[in-house]
């Protein structure tokens, strides 16, 4: 196309880029539990939120009744390939006691668990307990980011974050964006 | 040779409108909901007070009395309640009646 060429391509290639992709807006999202709220952070852009609440299950065969915190989820509108959740469980304090709280959910998130990395950090500036690892879940590799945040006042923030086998490796910015605006509000 | 750049522009410009208008049409929020959410579901799952007996219901406090009297008028919520669905148009046929020249009962014999 003789149109095309010359600058004029460019011009508004650059145009329509920058129309488009204004860098992730975010709209802040505040996690409360019994109207305390505890932190907050970022949904990107085209991602759905699913607040939950603080409910009991009954386990079926055992007839126990289970209490469970708030879990928050958030994940792309048009992909299911990612998924983030937040929960920050009654009665856990502390980093160790996030650890063990993991264990016994991580067998109902991941099957076959393999960890590849744990490494200590700050997220918000909060001391943070990071764990990457790898496992299956309807027969399809992910990849998962467990994040034990430790917040003032004797609660924890658990942040888990999943990449099938798949999804679009963008993601991987917007998952780490929604880290970067972590924020305790306590 | 300015003008010619313009056109060529505005075509360029219009071409991206025209493709941008058309992705558009591609639905953005169809085919994912909650039905299943996997991983949503198995966080909520957790053994981790399962081991511990808690036993918050033996000594509860017993419950204190409501306040005596009729509670205050709730205040209105902003949200109103419909109004009354109008009448249809069409009009109901009217109930049968008996025919007017009813044979009247044969004489007794």
């Amino acid at each position: 196309m003789r149109i095309f060429s010359g600058s004029t391509l460019a011009t508004c290639a650059a145009l329509w880029i920058g129309v488009v992709t204004p860098v992730s807006a975010e709209t802040p999202i505040t996690y409360t539990d019994a109207g305390r709220a505890l932190f907050s952070f970022a949904v990107p852009d085209f991602w759905g939120v699913r607040t939950g609440g603080p409910r009991e299950i009954e386990d079926t065969e055992l007839g126990d009744i289970r209490g469970v915190a708030r879990v928050m989820g958030i994940k792309p509108v048009t992909d299911d390939n990612v998924w983030m959740g937040f929960v920050s469980p009654a009665g856990v304090a502390s980093i160790d006691d996030g650890l063990r709280y993991l264990d016994d959910i991580d067998k109902f998130l991941v099957k076959d668990p393999t960890v590849t990395s744990t490494s200590d950090t700050r997220i918000g500036g909060l001391p943070a307990r990071v764990i990457r690892g790898t496992g299956t879940r309807d027969g399809r590799g992910i990849n998962f980011t467990a994040t034990i945040i430790d917040l003032p006042k004797g609660r924890v923030a658990v942040v888990v974050a999943i990449l099938r086998d798949g999804a679009d490796p963008t993601y991987v910015d917007d998952l780490n964006a929604v880290f970067a605006s972590f924020r305790s509000l306590q | 040779m300015t003008s010619n750049r313009i056109k060529r522009a505005i075509f360029a410009l219009g071409l991206g409108a025209a493709s941008f208008t058309l992705s558009a049409c591609d639905g953005v929020t169809v085919g994912v909901g909650y039905g299943y959410d996997p991983f949503y579901d198995s966080m909520l799952w957790n053994d981790y007070y399962h081991d511990v007996d808690v036993d918050i219901d033996v000594d509860r406090p017993p419950r204190p009395r409501p306040p005596e009297g009729k509670p205050p008028a709730r205040p209105k919520p902003p949200v109103g309640k419909p109004p009354a669905r109008p009448r249809p148009p069409t009009a109901r046929p009217p109930a049968a009646r008996p025919p007017i020249h009813r044979p009247a009962p044969r004489p007794r014999r």
